[in-house]
Formats: C-alpha cells, sequence, structure tokens
C-alpha cells in the first residue's frame, strides 16, 4: 500500500462486491462442506469479526480519489451492517466495510 | 381647445398626429397584454415546468427545477441489504448515484417480481435539499409548461403509502399524470 491509497480485499457475497481493508484481515477461511463458502476473519485494526461470503475474488488498489462516500439516498435504505465508502474505479464499484 | 389643429396629413396619409396615436395604442396593447398576462399568472400561479416520464402506460411528471439530469443506464452495481427499491450504485461520470426503482418506490410492500431490466430505459436524477437519487423509468417524453393552479390534490381513492409520494396530479396532453414529490420520493 502506498500513501494515499488503500489496498482492499474484494469478495462476493452473493449478490454485490464487498471491499475490506488488507491491514484490517486476520485470515480467509474456507467453510469445510460448503463449497464456494469462505470466511474472512477481520479485526486487526478494530474489533474482531467475521465475514461469510461466496467468493474471494482478489485485491485491488484504490486512491483516495477513487474513494467516495456513501450516498444518503442509499445509506438510508440500507438494513444491517452499512458501508462506510464506495469504492469507484473505471471497471467496478465496491462497498467498502 | 376644439379645433385646435395638432397634425397635418403628410404625403403618405398618416399625419404626425396618428403616428403618436398609433405608437400610443400600440403601447398601450402591449401594456394591456402584459398586464393581462400578469394578472392571469396571479390568478393561476406561476407557471412550473414540469418533466414528463413513463411507466409502462401510467404518466409521471417532477418539477424540472429538481431534475439534475436524464441519463440511459450502465452497470449497477448491486447492494446487499438494501431496500427492495434499491437497483444498485451507478458511476456517473466519476459520481456515485444511487438508482432507485420508481416502480417500486411507487408501490411499497409490493416487491415480489424481479428487479426491473434497465436496457431501452432511462434515469431521471431527482435532487432535493442536497439529497440525490436517480429514478429509472420506462420512457420520457418531454418537458410541460402548466400555470401552478393547474396542479390539483391527490385522489382520496390512493393509498395513503402511495399518496404520500405525490404532490399532486396534473393533466398533461389530455391525459392525467401523477407530479411526484421529490422531497417524499427521496426521503424512505
Amino acid at each position: 500500500m502506498t500513501t494515499g491509497s488503500i489496498e482492499l480485499l474484494v469478495v462476493d457475497d452473493g449478490a454485490a462486491l464487498r471491499g475490506y481493508d488488507c491491514r484490517d484481515v486476520v485470515r480467509v477461511e474456507e467453510v469445510a462442506g460448503e463449497p464456494g463458502g469462505y470466511l474472512v476473519r477481520l479485526g486487526r485494526l478494530g474489533l474482531p469479526r467475521e465475514v461469510a461470503c461466496r467468493k474471494v475474488l482478489r485485491s485491488v488498489v484504490l486512491s483516495t480519489g477513487e474513494i467516495r462516500p456513501v450516498p444518503e439516498a442509499l445509506r438510508e435504505r440500507i438494513s444491517g451492517e452499512k458501508p462506510w465508502a464506495v469504492g469507484l474505479n473505471e471497471r467496478e464499484i465496491y462497498l467498502l466495510y | 381647445m376644439d379645433g385646435e389643429v395638432i397634425g397635418m396629413v403628410s404625403t403618405s396619409g398618416i399625419s404626425p398626429l396618428g403616428e403618436a396615436r398609433e405608437e400610443l395604442l400600440l403601447e398601450a396593447s402591449i401594456e394591456a397584454e402584459a398586464s393581462g398576462r400578469e394578472k392571469a399568472q396571479e390568478e393561476s400561479g406561476p407557471a412550473r415546468s414540469l418533466l414528463v416520464f413513463f411507466l409502462g402506460t401510467e404518466g409521471f411528471a417532477v418539477d424540472l427545477a429538481h431534475v439534475r439530469k436524464v441519463l440511459r443506464p450502465s452497470r449497477i452495481a448491486r447492494v446487499s441489504g438494501a431496500a427492495p427499491e434499491v437497483l444498485g450504485l451507478m458511476n456517473c461520470q466519476g459520481e456515485v448515484l444511487c438508482v432507485l426503482d420508481l416502480r417500486r418506490t411507487l408501490s411499497p410492500g409490493k416487491e415480489t417480481s424481479p428487479p426491473a431490466a434497465t436496457e431501452g430505459k432511462f434515469i431521471v436524477v431527482i435532487q432535493h435539499e442536497g439529497k440525490e437519487a436517480g429514478f429509472l423509468v420506462d420512457a420520457v417524453r418531454d418537458v410541460a409548461e402548466l400555470p401552478a393552479s393547474s396542479v390539483h390534490p391527490v385522489l382520496d381513492s390512493v393509498d395513503p403509502p402511495r399518496a404520500r409520494l405525490f404532490e399532486g396530479t396534473v393533466t398533461c396532453g389530455g391525459r392525467f399524470v401523477g407530479l411526484l414529490s421529490p422531497s417524499a420520493c427521496l426521503n424512505p
């Protein structure tokens, strides 16, 4: 990671792409007996938590200019865990959790 | 004074007096027209420019003052855990735009149908008090100029959750269209 950028671990949760700060990732585990199921353990930067996902896709580096606030119209319409930002590059949009 | 000569008949047949009177009459008629327009506007309220669009055969309108732009949909990224009317996020010339399905926004609680396909449709980007979202619609027709007095209240027969999304109804091109409230549509 360089200054002014963030490296994200991009996962597919079955419905959308999610990005997690690679520095926060403790471990990625394959869930036994569930093909295509993974568990991402987080908590290096904050509280320990686990996230289940369908696929672990790749890591991607976004510059600070490619990180935007979550549109208010969306934030108000999300139940449960809310993303803290949106990552946006020429190819894709990631929700950052 | 009676019989006072105030002008002469010119060779062209129009006297200077006649010209002056013509000018006065013209000015008077312009003023009268303008005042008539103002009076009519006072009576009917200022004109409103409305963007008219469709969902199927049903017409809707929104005040153009709240329309930021109209776009063709591009790739929309889905969002987990979002309300059924959220289609996702779109890269709109480097800005992140939240795209909502207007059909589902207008029919809360009736989310059994699959999310709308976006091909051939339009996104009307509406802004109100700093909040913004794109609404997927089937077709955009035109801009109608209507006096404010032509906005009628929403019919009592409309379900209250749906009725709150409208400012009223207007007649455009001989058909009733629902005038959407930007504030209500943007605020869940």
